[in-house]
């Protein structure tokens, strides 16, 4: 077997430091597609019906807008932490970021127990159009917000052990980039199903 | 024994598991063209119905079995194998099959990469593809038999289990599979985006790639904002089948019972499904552009005329093929005043189509044309692209289209314009770059023989359908003969059923071409038709990391060819200058620079 040397492309992390973020941000340009997709979706239906129900959004997704953008200062502060290579101050910031993620995944469920309590049900005869939009939206927003709490979880295990550093935090900015955007997306999603749905 | 576990490994990670760009892209070859295949097979089994209404045939007795009672086969039948064969060709074929081929085999080794930009993702591609696939076919044996809602699975068929034999397990196979094979997309798309943006070698700016990398580039971004789409179509789809939301039903009685669903609207649907429909024929016929692009001028032996409009235009294509989706529409009671607005879009298409055609005939005008298979394919292609898209004006007008909407001139239409001219781009592609798949060289003779029977039966078998089309003969119709109207399209009928037998039987002779010559071939030169890309600077044996040593730099464009100095001498002695050579002082950098 002939050995080549691999110069051009000197190591995985080499690899990984020119890819990995443009992978990302393609990946959450289709997800924005995703959901736009749905959102036109209501557009669309809510034209086509004449008696379309408007639902008040329940007080607990208030909250959850609250916290998703705490939780994305945490994460931000703990970013600009390993920036100056203060590794014991992002581990904080990270849990502060895991903790509120968690906090706001308890907030869309008790969103839900709210809608449901109150008649407002996903599917079946007496669900409409808007409550069933309004559900699948929510729950698919979490559904991804899922794999930002994996990432958050596996960022936060590798800052406990100091894995990261002021030159080494690439794995940090992706799951930075990652969050900040789901902020967005439920921000945009909120505005959404408040005024327009 | 260690050394045996250690070759079982190496087998399993080199042929199956494998991250190599190169052995990905043969993956997706052989797993299209085996799905391609058996798309065919089933075109042929419809045609004989269409042509020869309740006779009875050997083969589709064979083939259908207890779907085809003494040889007829059963009209829900006929609707689950035309459905199969449009998604199995638009998407196995012509999507996964041609791009997942020749994106993965030319992009790292026509930009100078080692590999693609992650080598495990792209792996996970193909094989999500292939698990799609096998899903796809699985849904061909289940009770009730396939999906049975034409390609484009339109509610309420699609919604309502209960609707016709194939609304049921069948439909929710489709939709698994079909949620994979998206999966299998976007991941793909992903990695061919951030390749090309990302891992050019030294001197590979943007004007200087082939237009190969472009095409790819264009349509991975389609995809990766159109398929997402679909899935969040399909998944609507799936709650209102299984999980009790209307969004696309509304005021339905079936077996004069009132269904619960209410309030939503199967044009939703029409909306969502176009939205990706109508990109997804670029995604298909973009690559195939590319190809032949590429191939026009290798085979010319002249520069790509109009380099950079060529880049325009797809870049209009792209952009424009997001906002025409609404002529698929028409007839849906759409205000006509949107109407005319998709109109206007979808006819601004034939603008940049023009382009592209004034440039491939251009580049061949006066050419040195060496009239290789891979030639002729692209000569065929443009061929289809100039009478495809004739009639797409035709469609793409308001007024007619509602005259002739979901009859025969469609399916001649888009098999033409869209069937013909990517499945002519993918085996122009196959012949050209067969010595880099294989490290042989594929028959000539047999493939110029290919070539003509192809182009003739495959023009036998879709022109007349305009005809058909005109005469008011409806698309997914079991039978024409029912309807004593049609009485005398019977002959039509037969010959292009004929036609469909004859252009079968035809790619059995490329098939043995492509297996011979794969084990068989005479070996490959490194350079077989004295091209300028960089692939052609990469050994013919396949190796981890493409090039031995350092990876080329480039210094000019691809399309070198024929160039002459001052005195009229050609530079360096050769009618192409491959990208690896600098510019002489003085020399022009066609792409540019
Ligand atoms: C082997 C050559 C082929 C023949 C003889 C053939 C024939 C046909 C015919 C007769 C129909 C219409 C049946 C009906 O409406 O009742 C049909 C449908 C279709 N074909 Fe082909 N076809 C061929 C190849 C292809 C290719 C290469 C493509 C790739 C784009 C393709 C895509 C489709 C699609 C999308 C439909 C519509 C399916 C539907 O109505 O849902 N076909 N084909
Ligand atoms: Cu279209």
């Amino acid at each position: 077997m002939t050995t080549i040397t691999v110069d051009n492309i000197n190591s995985r992390a080499e690899l990984k430091r020119k890819t990995a973020k443009p992978l990302l941000w393609i990946g959450i340009m289709s997800i924005v597609m995703f959901f736009g997709g749905w959102t036109s979706a209501v557009i669309v239906s809510k034209g086509s019906i004449s008696d379309w129900l408007s639902i008040h959004l329940p007080n607990a997704f208030y909250v959850s807008s609250v916290i998703i953008v705490l939780s994305s200062i945490f994460f931000h502060l703990g970013y600009l932490a390993i920036k100056k290579d203060q590794k014991k101050t992002l581990f904080i910031f990270v849990l502060l970021t895991l903790l509120s993620g968690f906090g706001f995944v308890i907030s869309q469920y008790l969103g839900w127990k709210t809608l449901y309590e109150n008649g407002i049900v996903a599917t079946g005869s007496s669900s409409t159009n808007a409550s069933s939009y309004l559900y699948l939206i929510t729950f698919f927003h979490v559904l991804h917000l899922l794999a930002g709490l994996i990432s958050l979880i596996v960022v936060s295990v590798k800052s406990k052990k100091e894995r990261y550093s002021s030159s080494n935090f690439l794995g940090v900015e992706l799951s930075l980039i990652y969050w900040h955007f789901l902020g967005a997306l439920w921000i945009y999603l909120f505005i959404f199903l408040k005024y327009i749905a | 024994m260690s050394t045996h576990h250690h070759h079982h490994e190496d087998f399993l990670f080199k042929y199956i598991f494998s991250t190599d760009h190169k052995m990905i892209s043969k993956q997706f070859l052989i797993t299209g063209f085996l799905m391609g295949f058996i798309g065919m097979v089933m075109s042929t089994l419809f045609r004989l119905q269409l042509g020869w209404p309740g006779e009875s045939f050997w083969l589709v007795d064979a083939l259908m079995g207890s779907w085809a009672e003494d040889g007829v086969m059963a009209p829900d039948k006929y609707l689950s194998l035309v459905t199969m064969h449009g998604t199995i060709m638009v998407f196995f074929l012509l999507t996964a099959g041609l791009s997942g081929t020749f994106s993965n085999l030319l992009i790292p080794l026509q930009i100078g990469a080692r590999d693609m930009a992650s080598g495990f993702l792209n792996m996970l591609s193909y094989w999500f593809f292939f698990v799609s696939s096998v899903i796809m076919l699985i849904s061909l044996g289940v009770e009730g038999g396939a999906a049975s809602a034409g390609w484009t699975i339109y509610p309420p068929l699609s919604a309502l289990p209960q609707a016709i034999p194939g609304s049921g397990l069948g439909m929710t196979l489709w939709l698994v599979s079909m949620a994979i094979f998206i999966v299998s997309s976007l991941l793909g798309s992903l990695n061919y985006i951030v390749t090309i943006l990302n891992l050019r070698t030294k001197g590979m700016s943007m004007t200087r790639l082939p237009l190969t990398i472009w095409a790819f580039l264009l349509t991975a971004i389609i995809g990766v904002l159109s398929f997402p789409v679909l899935l969040s179509a399909a998944l609507l789809l799936v709650f209102d089948r299984s999980f009790g939301t209307s969004f696309f039903l509304s005021d339905i009685y079936i077996g004069g019972q009132v269904l619960e669903h209410s309030g939503g609207s199967p044009i939703l649907f029409e909306h969502l499904f176009w939205f990706l429909g109508h990109p997804e024929v670029y995604i298909v016929l973009l690559p195939a552009l590319g190809i032949t692009s590429e191939i026009i001028s290798t085979m010319s032996r002249k520069p790509i005329f109009g380099y950079r409009a060529m880049i325009g235009s797809m870049l209009a294509i792209a952009f424009l093929s997001f906002i025409v989706w609404g002529h698929h529409m028409f007839v849906t009671g759409m205000n006509p005043f949107l109407g005319a607005v998709f109109t206007f879009t979808t006819l601004l298409i034939a603008i940049p189509s023009a382009v592209k055609v004034f440039n491939y005939l251009t580049t061949l005008w006066k050419g040195n044309i060496v009239y290789s298979p891979a030639a002729l394919f692209s000569i065929g292609l443009v061929s289809t692209f100039i009478s495809g898209g004739v009639t797409g004006l035709v469609l793409g007008d308001s007024a007619l289209d509602i005259n002739v909407h979901d009859t025969y001139f469609v399916v001649g239409h888009f098999h033409i314009v869209m069937g013909l001219s990517a499945i002519f781009g993918m085996f122009a592609g196959v012949y050209h770059w067969f010595p880099k798949l294989f490290g042989r060289m594929m028959n000539n003779k047999l493939g110029n023989v290919h070539f003509w029977i192809t182009i003739v039966s495959a023009y036998g078998v879709f022109f007349p359908m305009h005809f058909l089309g005109l005469a008011g003969v409806p698309r997914r119709y079991y039978t024409n003969s029912n309807f004593p109207l049609f009485d005398n399209m019977v002959d039509i009928n037969e010959l292009v059923s004929t036609f469909a037998i004859i252009a079968a039987v035809g790619q059995l002779l490329f098939m043995f071409n492509f297996i011979y010559s794969a084990l068989r071939g005479p070996k490959a030169p490194m350079n077989p038709w004295r091209a300028n890309s960089l692939e052609w600077t990469a050994p013919v044996e396949h190796i981890h990391g493409n090039w031995y040593g350092d990876i080329p730099e480039v210094h000019r464009w691809a399309y070198d060819y024929s160039k002459v100095d001052e005195s009229g001498e050609y530079i360096g002695g050769e009618d192409f200058i491959p990208q690896t050579v600098p510019l002489a002082e003085n020399e022009h950098d066609g792409g540019g620079h």
